[in-house]
């Protein structure tokens, strides 16, 4: 995977003292560097540029978070959810995948950015976990962000895993479509980090996913991570459908099986691809020719587009179908559907979101996942 | 606009094309059409050309839901797109008598052997 240097990085007064910015110094020797304050920044760039989504990514800002970091996964309306949360500790991806929510979600804040408040980050985390130890917790890092893209530049996760490996009650997950795990190596996890690779088919990463690792050098990382001790996560997710998708499905299934060990795999993940009408627009303005854009997508009650029902049924059965015959036990579970597709595809469906969230702990004996 | 911009990517057709194709063209050219009637037909052509697996499953149920032979009192429908997996039954009865009547004609509906095949298309089992 070709590493993302920025053409510049711009800091907000008062983050030199952070560690993040000591990382990127040290990571970038050859990168201007500028300070600069909110106003300043928001005069100065971009008035002639088309895509400003695109363009946002070509510069790194870094900048103290000041809402809260430790939040619920906000899912979507109606549909199934895994009591997930998240801790966002930076904003936008260098990445540039055509179906990526961010361009309608973030179109308005669009600057990618990490923050230099890493204690705060630590402490917010810290008051909520103690407060609930009984309660098992499931933290995502790649809501709005990928985990690991940045990590050779800004040494974030390595500043958190250290926390989070002590902590009893959490799994803390780092979503990437990255390679970039080299740091992780360093750490010991204790079985608290999963390292989850959002994972398609390679034509598909060509196609849809520009920037990101191949499906060889994500499957290489997963490797070198789950021998370092990690738990691994997969997320089949956004699944597309296409002519001869299923043989390419199927292909991307035994290359994960072959090469690591499914037995000690935390979670894996199925969704089809889903976009919102606003986001379908920007998706059609900034990569008119995705063949993505003509599947048979309906507008759903919580406002997304999906696929037609009995079609991503289908989708879903086949897949849970390919997962089972390689891998039996695994739990498996959707993202944002309804309980009606998961009472198609699986027979049942969670009565609440505790339920689907205690299930996935350490040790949790699943009965049906 | 949107679903012949979409069907010309897929097919990699120009929309010139896709407009004076056969199944479109007859409607646009049917003189038997008033105008409002001609764009519904055209619309729906379209909707057939940009979703045409959805068009043929929405075909299949309907079908099925004919050969049930209903009467006329009981209505059957499936959401728009699919989407929930419901079959919805309506039907009023104005007596207990009626009722009784519908109520019945419904379960022998029930053993028919399309019934359950409806249930199949609603839950993606297309046999494929």
């Amino acid at each position: 995977m070709k590493q993302f240097y920025p053409e510049e990085v711009i800091i907000e007064p008062g983050s030199e003292a952070s560690p993040i910015y000591r990382n990127l110094r040290r990571s970038l020797p050859d990168v201007p560097f500028r300070f600069a304050d909110e106003l300043a920044r928001r005069n100065g760039d971009g008035g002639s540029v088309t895509d400003h989504f695109g363009a946002a990514k070509k510069k790194l800002y870094l900048a103290k978070h000041k809402g809260e970091f430790f939040k619920k996964c906000p899912g979507s309306d109606g549909q199934v959810c895994c009591n997930y949360f998240v801790i966002n500790f930076a904003s936008n991806c260098p990445m540039d995948c055509s179906y990526c929510y961010l361009q309608e979600y973030l179109a308005d804040n669009s600057d990618l950015k990490v923050f230099s408040n890493v204690g705060d980050m630590i402490d917010e985390a810290d008051q909520v976990l103690r407060k609930h130890r009984g309660m098992f917790f499931r933290v995502g890092t790649g809501e709005i962000t990928d985990s690991l893209a940045l990590e050779p530049l800004t040494g974030m996760v390595g500043e958190i895993i250290p926390y989070f490996a002590e902590q009893p009650n959490v799994l803390l997950e780092l979503k990437t479509k990255s390679d970039c795990v080299d740091s992780l190596l360093e750490f010991d996890p204790k079985g608290r980090v999963v390292v989850a690779w959002s994972m398609n088919p390679q034509a598909v990463i060509d196609r849809d996913e520009a920037d990101t690792a191949s499906m060889s050098e994500r499957l290489a990382a997963a490797r070198r991570c789950q021998e370092a001790g990690y738990r691994l996560g997969f997320h089949f997710d956004p699944m597309i459908e296409y002519p001869g998708w299923e043989a390419d499905y199927q292909a991307m299934l035994e290359a994960v099986f072959a090469t690591i060990d499914w037995k000690r795999l935390s979670w894996l993940s199925l969704g089809v691809l889903r976009n919102t009408p606003g986001l379908k627009r920007e998706m059609r303005q900034r990569f008119p020719r995705a063949e993505l854009l003509t599947g048979e997508q309906v507008l759903c009650p919580d406002g997304k587009l999906r696929y037609f029902q009995p079609l991503r049924v289908e989708m879903y059965r086949k897949m849970v179908g390919w997962i089972r015959r390689a891998a039996p036990t695994v739990k498996i579970y959707l993202c944002m559907e309804s309980k009606e597709v998961w009472q198609q595809v699986f027979g049942f469906a969670p009565t609440c979101e505790k339920e689907l969230g205690n299930e996935m702990a350490p040790g949790a004996d699943s009965a049906w996942l | 606009m949107d679903w012949l911009e979409e069907i010309a990517l897929r097919d990699r057709q120009s929309i010139q094309v896709i407009l004076a194709s056969k199944s479109v063209d007859d409607f646009a050219t049917d003189p038997r059409l008033g105008r409002a009637d001609r764009l519904k037909r055209i619309k729906e052509q379209l909707r057939r050309l940009r979703f045409p697996r959805l068009a043929e499953t929405e075909d299949a149920i309907r079908g099925k839901i004919q050969d049930l032979k209903l009467h006329p009192e009981i209505r059957v429908t499936v959401p728009p797109g699919l989407e929930g997996g419901l079959l919805r039954i309506e039907f009023a009865a104005a007596s207990h008598a009626e009722l009784k009547q519908l109520a019945t004609k419904l379960t022998e509906a029930a053993e028919e052997v399309s019934m359950p095949e409806i249930f199949d298309l609603l839950g993606g089992h297309t046999g494929k």
